[in-house]
């Protein structure tokens, strides 16, 4: 990295900013505020979509490969590669959103999002070390992989999120983790066709809707 | 009713755009000189200079880590520099409400 952002550097005393009108001064800290936002903002509706493209067309291939099954065999190999290739592709593009969006920025919060980032690992590992400990007691594949598989790892990463959600009133992404925890719950009632069906319908239901929230309120912002 | 209510430290567009930016980030925390410079668009040189105004009246706190050619600096905008944007915007609204 260049030397560039050393202040004990010599600056070019620069003050030519030509008079500021009030109205101007009024306008230019909308546009900066705006700006500010829009460039610090984690909640992107882009991925929100993309979260939404998983649930809807990965979980939806798996539900596919399921629905004419009587006797539970387990979902088509080229689902599984479906499900996984949306879940790496969308995973890309939410870390290169949320690494922009964070870039540069430190403190307080630099250090609560490693913490959430540690607690949704924790959550996620925890809920499948129990998968692979229900399959090593003899619970059945339909059980572990067809109705645990699609949803109880996914209650425990909203689980953890609803935590730190709240604890900084991000109001709109509680919503979200509480109505993806209560729709993977309700669908294992209904069995692997179910889980993965209502699962995938459901969440991206929910991710379309906070999207559009998420969209709404920035533009009220930017126009207020 | 003139401009002289307001801070001319801050009256002026790239101190203004720097303060705004630093506001928007949650209390305490910093922003790398880089991303900064990146979001105002303003010279390097530039940059250095009304951020050492603004470091001198306390509005805000720079932070370097490192040495030579890897050095970082960070920017954090102070509860003095809070505070005098917060009554700067106030003083705005008034001279505009009674335009």
């Amino acid at each position: 990295m260049s030397e560039t952002d050393d202040l004990d550097q010599g600056g070019r005393d620069d003050d030519d900013d030509g008079v500021l009108e009030p109205g101007r001064a009024a306008e230019l800290i909308k546009q900066t505020q705006v700006r500010a936002r829009r460039e610090f903002d984690t909640s992107s509706p882009i991925a929100a979509v993309l979260g939404a493209a998983v649930f809807l067309f990965g979980y939806g291939a798996v539900w596919w490969s399921l629905r004419d099954q009587q006797v539970y065999t387990g979902p088509a190999g080229w689902s599984i590669v479906v499900l996984y290739g949306l879940i790496v592709v969308t995973g890309i593009v939410a870390w290169r959103l949320f690494h922009r969006a964070t870039s540069g920025v430190g403190g307080r919060a630099h250090r609560q999002m490693e913490a959430a980032g540690v607690a949704l690992l924790a959550a996620g590992v925890a809920a499948w070390m129990v998968q692979g400990a229900l399959r090593y007691l003899g619970a059945g594949f339909e059980i572990v992989y067809g109705v645990y598989g699609p949803t109880v790892p996914l209650i425990a990463l909203a689980a953890a999120s609803t935590g730190f959600a709240a604890s900084l009133g991000k109001w709109a992404e509680l919503c979200l983790a509480v109505a993806i925890m209560l729709v993977a719950a309700g669908s294992t009632f209904f069995g692997p066709k179910g889980a993965w069906g209502l699962t995938g319908v459901g969440c991206a239901v929910a991710l379309v809707v906070y999207a559009v929230v998420v969209t709404v309120r920035f533009r009220r912002f930017a126009r207020s | 009713m003139t401009t002289d209510s307001l801070d001319p430290l801050i009256h002026v567009p790239a101190r203004l755009r720097i303060l705004v930016t630093l506001a928007a980030l949650d209390t305490g925390d910093t922003l790398s000189f880089s991303r900064m410079q990146d979001m105002l668009g303003l010279t390097a040189g530039n940059l250095i200079t009304h951020l050492r105004k603004l470091a001198d009246a306390g509005y805000i706190r720079t932070d370097k880590s490192g040495s030579g050619a890897v050095a970082r600096t960070s920017v954090a905008l102070t509860s003095a520099g809070r505070t005098a944007l917060d009554t700067y915007t106030a003083s705005l609204r008034n001279l505009l409400d009674g335009l």
